[in-house]
């Protein structure tokens, strides 16, 4: 039914495509509620250093998978009428967009909740690995609270 | 028998590469595969990781094959 999408997008994500790909839902007038989750690069002070950027590697198979699967669960959760997610992997600046979760439904309530369940879901379960990068290029792990 | 072993994130730092094979005795569990990658790369002792087999979660009496692909995942960070 739901046939499998692609996730992964090479740098950062424009504001540009979130806008057109808003504007492509004006069609699909069954829907009265978007709900979107827009997870931006924190210039994080570490140590005395500022976060310049973060590289985004990923097992990408498993992770494929884990948002495939984590899709499936939600729309058994919720009345969506759609889901589209989005994720950077490799260099996003500190400001620039690295995750676009987009929820639509009939109704306001259901999309709230859908959207809050799935960025948590996509936290804790999928494979991806953000290497935060100084000004100097050292640079550390990430790890997800 | 010889697993193939893929590495990512912090963890590819410590083996220094993404992946590779190694030879382990024939009849080897998750569990000995675990003390056997600790004792080869002493850094990965104190941190938190998890052995996925075949791209799923693995438990520690897991008996392993060479046609497994097995990974070492670093806590996540997405998003």
């Amino acid at each position: 039914m739901n046939k499998r999408k692609t996730v992964f997008v090479e740098g950062s994500i424009s504001p540009a495509f979130i806008a057109n790909s808003i504007e492509k839902h004006q069609t699909k007038t069954s829907i009265g509620a978007h709900d979107i989750f827009l997870g931006q690069v924190r210039a994080d002070q570490i140590h005395g250093k500022i976060v310049q950027a973060i590289e985004y590697s990923a097992y990408t198979e498993m992770a494929e998978n884990k948002f495939h699967e984590i899709r499936e669960t939600t729309f058994q959760k919720f009345d969506l009428t759609c889901m589209h997610i989005y994720h950077s992997m490799g260099i996003v600046k500190a400001g620039e967009i690295c995750l676009f979760v987009f929820v639509s439904s009939p109704h306001r309530k259901e999309a709230f909740k859908a959207l809050e369940f799935l960025v948590e879901e996509i936290k804790k379960e999928v494979p991806i690995f953000g290497k935060e990068i100084f000004e100097d290029e050292t640079h550390v792990w990430k790890v997800n609270s | 028998m010889k697993l193939k072993i893929l590495y990512f994130g912090m963890i590819s730092e410590i083996t220094d590469c993404n992946e590779e094979l190694i030879a382990v005795p024939d009849q080897c569990k998750v569990a000995q595969l675990e003390i056997f990658l600790k004792d080869t790369y002493i850094n990965l002792q104190g941190l938190s990781f998890n052995i996925v087999v075949d791209k799923q979660i693995s438990t520690s009496d897991m008996l392993l094959t060479s046609a497994n692909e097995i990974a070492l995942l670093p806590p996540f960070s997405g998003g």
